[in-house]
């Protein structure tokens, strides 16, 4: 059923020099999950983050960018929690969800897979708001010529 | 960036026929007679997706009444390459911290 509408869809593959048990602490305790999550220049304070890590439960963050405060919040629902291998969470909408499973690799490393799917123009009208507009203005910026002194 | 052009690029995307026209005016410009051969749909069917696909900024149609026709054009494309490029960095650098988060850590226990 997603398969039709399926029109993007983004897998990233990581293995992390650490034990399972580990990186799943990692995605489901607020203050470890507030120390990596979002881009460089942007932070999520951990009084922001609500891990109810259990099916229905909720994922609620709010990263605000250092440069100019700029918030960007993430209001999502677990919707299948296999720990320590598995968790699967979407917007309350149901419209995109996004899924990572841990792989234990026998030798202390854990191999993640991650996939997040876009379905509807909405979800990525939302997005463009924050990703793309801030994109642009980045390259607004870069483009802009720069101001020279004179001597 | 006219957010709104976006979603409707994003929306025309979203077809897989529509992908496979694209795909098709990729290798040069077409009569709609043309893309519509290796579809099992009408003329008429390849018409509106090519209408769709004009909305969107996808294509331009020739002024020629009889033929129109096609060509890909590359300016929305590329606004729907750099969005998608600026979601996926979000994912690659938040698994960057991860990682570094992972191995201090590590370290520190």
């Amino acid at each position: 059923m997603a398969e039709q509408a399926t029109a993007h869809e983004i897998a990233i593959t990581r293995i992390f020099d650490a034990p399972r048990e580990l990186v799943w602490d990692a995605w489901t305790q607020p203050e470890q999950l507030a120390r990596w999550w979002g881009k460089r220049g942007w932070n999520t304070p951990v009084s922001s983050v609500t891990l109810d890590v259990r099916p229905g439960g909720s994922f609620r963050l709010t990263s605000i960018a250092d440069d100019d405060g700029r918030e960007m919040p993430l209001d999502a629902v677990y919707r299948e929690v296999v720990e320590p291998e598995r968790l699967v969470w979407g917007d309350r909408d149901g419209e995109r969800h996004a899924t990572v499973t841990f792989t234990d690799l026998g030798d202390g490393r854990t191999e993640m897979a991650f996939r997040t799917t876009m379905r509807t123009t909405d979800e990525i009208r939302r997005n463009a708001e924050g990703g793309l507009s801030s994109a642009f203005d980045r390259l607004g910026k870069h483009l802009r010529p720069q101001p020279r002194s004179h001597a | 960036m006219a957010v709104d052009q976006l979603s409707t690029t994003f929306a025309a995307l979203a077809d897989p026929t529509r992908r496979s026209i694209l795909a098709r005016l990729a290798e040069g410009e077409a009569t709609v007679n043309e893309l519509a051969q290796p579809f099992p749909i009408t003329v008429q069917a390849v018409s509106k997706h090519l209408k769709v696909l004009e909305r969107a900024g996808l294509i331009a149609r020739g002024r020629s009444a009889q033929l129109r026709p096609s060509r890909l054009q590359g300016e929305a494309l590329r606004d729907v390459a750099v969005w998608l490029a600026e979601y996926r960095r979000f994912w690659d650098e938040s698994f960057d911290r991860l990682d570094e988060h992972l191995r201090g850590l590590q370290r520190d226990g």
